[in-house]
């Protein structure tokens, strides 16, 4: 048997994105023949919780090479795991969203279950054809995710502007890949070149360009607030969590297993887009009046926190940048997840709760969503007691090992701009009922058991992990790159 | 000679590239993109990618390409629009790719009539190609399948009648 064959082992660990893949041709079935509304958010959960299930036997086949293509092991089983809670988290928030607002809400599942797809492949992907594909498959399906349900002129804008930014960011992908290909004459991340020529380094950095503009760091962020504040909201959440994730999964694994990456000229460049993010992201944060644009400009931010990692790993080693990739990647899907849930469940059928406005005096009317919001804005701010603490401990010694300490100062004069414009959606939370808008509960969505039930488990989960870290900690250091 | 060949081929693919970006006229860019994609048929042609070059043609420059400039010629119908193309398809407008499309023609010709082998010494055939796919890329085949699934979704669903701007 050679190679690439694919045997009874291999197929056990593909399981979990065979189970995935299965789902959203049963979802396109289903929908052919009955188009209801809840029948297609049972099956997609149903789908999602199988493929939760389907991660134990593919854990138990070790880390296995499936046709060159792809690598499944602990790293790329954990973010699967991730992925799928996420969208779990999103198909809940977006059953309510979608009730009042799409004409046909179907096919939103279907979409989703196929970015899911990209972005599962995307963390499994050991060669360009495997990352190219996977990320081709979560951008389209985003497309029409970002122009789904209110089909209002923000939402086609937004689309369009990624529609036609991914493009071009494909575009510099491709022309990266082709050049190291020229160079390296293998199309698997781990080709050697005999030296690092200048067109080995030029592909090398248009693999960059492509990626930063997927990950939407600095000189490429430019869709991000536009994009983040023209999608539904939980569509909004599923672009901020699982597709930057995925691409941060793949980026970290090219650094690792792809020499090339390792080239001075790398650090360099990742080190000025990391700086550039920082400062940028958080600067521009300071003057946003929107919830959105705020969370969109403080995600380049959080992008750029989370590159030190990735520049880490050539100093401290692959494991330990993957167990903080890892935590810092989890703290943050959970913690953006309930930001965006808050902002579902407070939105009103006609609009969404978007301003900072709209949002005063959410403790006294509201308490119980105010303090999750609370929660999740300190986390992303890194006050201890929450996930985000950890996760930015975590990168704080990942770079004190790795003597980032230009980039660490960034990292840390960041923090304290971010903590300004968090804690003044606080503030605005407190503020008492008579002043500003008042928004009463009356207006809002109806939400339901599942939306509550989603919510309830991200604070709690962003609480435990702040408390008892241990538990994720010890998983990622078991399970992380072996 | 190849190599010349294979130079000119390139060369006439840049510069009918060059030429979709800058026309105004979306019909004269389009008649410019299919130029290119034709030439960078040639070239894998000459590489002895005669597969890849067949699919370039018949897929890009063929289906695609054609669907494009249909598209983008029927989106108004009317008497104004027959004048309108009219005056897109000016004896001038047309001399630019002709000239082009006939120095790759004539390269063709000239391979053919010297039945020179391709350059890299390896000709690809389609049995080659398609072990590849169904061997050590099944997974890339499959996962393509899935992207087009979730394309064909996506445009059936924004392009769905009855949704209304506000």
């Amino acid at each position: 048997m050679s190679a690439a064959a694919i045997g009874s082992a291999e197929l056990t660990a593909l399981l979990p994105i065979v189970t995935l893949g299965t789902t959203a041709v049963v979802v396109l079935l289903w929908i052919a023949f009955r188009r209801n509304h809840a029948e297609a958010v049972w099956l997609t959960l149903g789908g999602l919780s199988a493929t939760l299930l389907a991660l134990a036997p593919a854990a138990g086949t070790g880390p296995r090479d499936v046709t060159g293509l792809l690598r499944i092991d602990g790293y790329a089983l954990f973010f699967i795991a991730l992925f799928c809670l996420a969208a779990i988290i999103v198909v809940l928030l977006a059953r309510d969203y979608l009730r009042e607002r799409a004409e046909q809400p179907e096919e939103f599942y279907l979409l989703l279950l196929t970015s899911l797809l990209g972005a599962s492949v995307l963390a499994a992907s050991t060669h360009f054809a495997s990352f190219f594909l996977g990320l081709e498959t979560l951008s389209i399906s985003l497309f029409p995710l970002i122009a789904y349900a209110t089909r209002d002129a923000r939402a086609l804008e937004a689309a369009t502007k990624y529609l036609v930014l991914s493009g071009v960011a494909s575009g510099f992908l491709l022309f990266g890949m082709a050049l190291v290909y020229a160079e390296t004459g293998s199309l698997a991340f781990g080709g050697t070149a005999p030296a690092a020529t200048a067109v080995l380094q030029a592909g090398a950095v248009l693999i960059l360009v492509g990626v930063g503009f997927k990950l939407s760091f600095f000189p490429f962020h430019l869709w991000t607030a536009d994009v983040y504040q023209g999608a539904p909201a939980p569509v909004t959440a599923l672009l901020a969590t699982v597709s930057k994730g995925a691409v941060f999964a793949v980026l970290l694994r090219y650094g690792v297993d792809a020499p090339l990456a390792r080239l001075p000229m790398s650090e360099t460049v990742l080190g000025t887009l990391a700086g550039a993010s920082m400062l940028i992201g958080n600067l521009a944060a300071l003057a946003q009046h929107n919830l959105k644009r705020l969370l969109a400009y403080s995600s380049i931010a959080h992008m750029g926190y989370l590159l030190l990692a990735v520049i880490a790993m050539q100093r401290i080693g692959p494991a330990l940048a993957a167990e903080t990739l890892g935590f810092y990647l989890a703290a943050y899907t959970l913690t953006t997840l309930a930001a965006f849930g808050v902002m579902t469940a407070m939105s009103p059928a006609d609009r969404e709760a978007e301003e900072i406005g709209d949002y005063a005096g959410l403790f006294w009317t509201r308490p119980a969503i105010a303090l999750l919001l609370t929660l999740s804005l300190l986390s992303l701010a890194g006050i201890p007691l929450t996930a985000g603490f950890i996760g930015k401990f975590y990168l704080f010694i990942a770079a004190s090992h790795a003597a980032l300490w230009p980039l660490l100062g960034l990292f840390v004069v960041g923090s304290g701009l971010g903590l300004y414009y968090y804690l003044r959606v606080i503030f605005r939370m407190a503020a008492s009922v008579g002043e500003g808008t008042a928004p009463g509960p009356s207006g809002a969505l109806q939400v339901s058991l599942g939306t509550e039930a989603a919510l309830a488990f991200l604070g709690l989960s962003i609480a435990v992990l702040g408390l008892l870290p241990a538990s994720l900690i010890d998983f990622l250091a078991a399970e992380a790159l072996r | 000679m190849l190599l010349t060949l294979f130079y000119t081929a390139a060369a006439v693919a840049v510069i009918s590239t060059a030429l979709v970006v800058t026309q105004l006229n979306a019909v004269h860019a389009l008649l410019y993109l299919i130029l290119s994609l034709i030439a960078s048929a040639v070239v894998f042609y000459l590489m002895g990618a005669y597969f890849a070059a067949l699919l370039e043609v018949i897929v890009y420059a063929g289906a695609v390409m054609v669907l494009f400039l249909f598209v983008v010629m029927l989106l108004n119908l009317g008497q104004r629009t027959i004048e309108q193309e009219q005056a897109w398809l000016q004896p001038g407008s047309w001399r630019g790719p002709a000239v082009l499309a006939g120095v790759l023609l004539t390269e063709l010709l000239w391979v053919l009539a010297t039945g020179s082998a391709a350059e890299t010494g390896h000709v690809v055939s389609s049995k080659e190609v398609g072990i590849r796919l169904f061997g050590p890329y099944v997974l890339a085949v499959e996962l393509a399948s899935m992207l087009l699934l979730a394309g064909l979704v996506g445009a059936y669903h924004l392009a769905r009648r009855g949704g209304r701007l506000r």
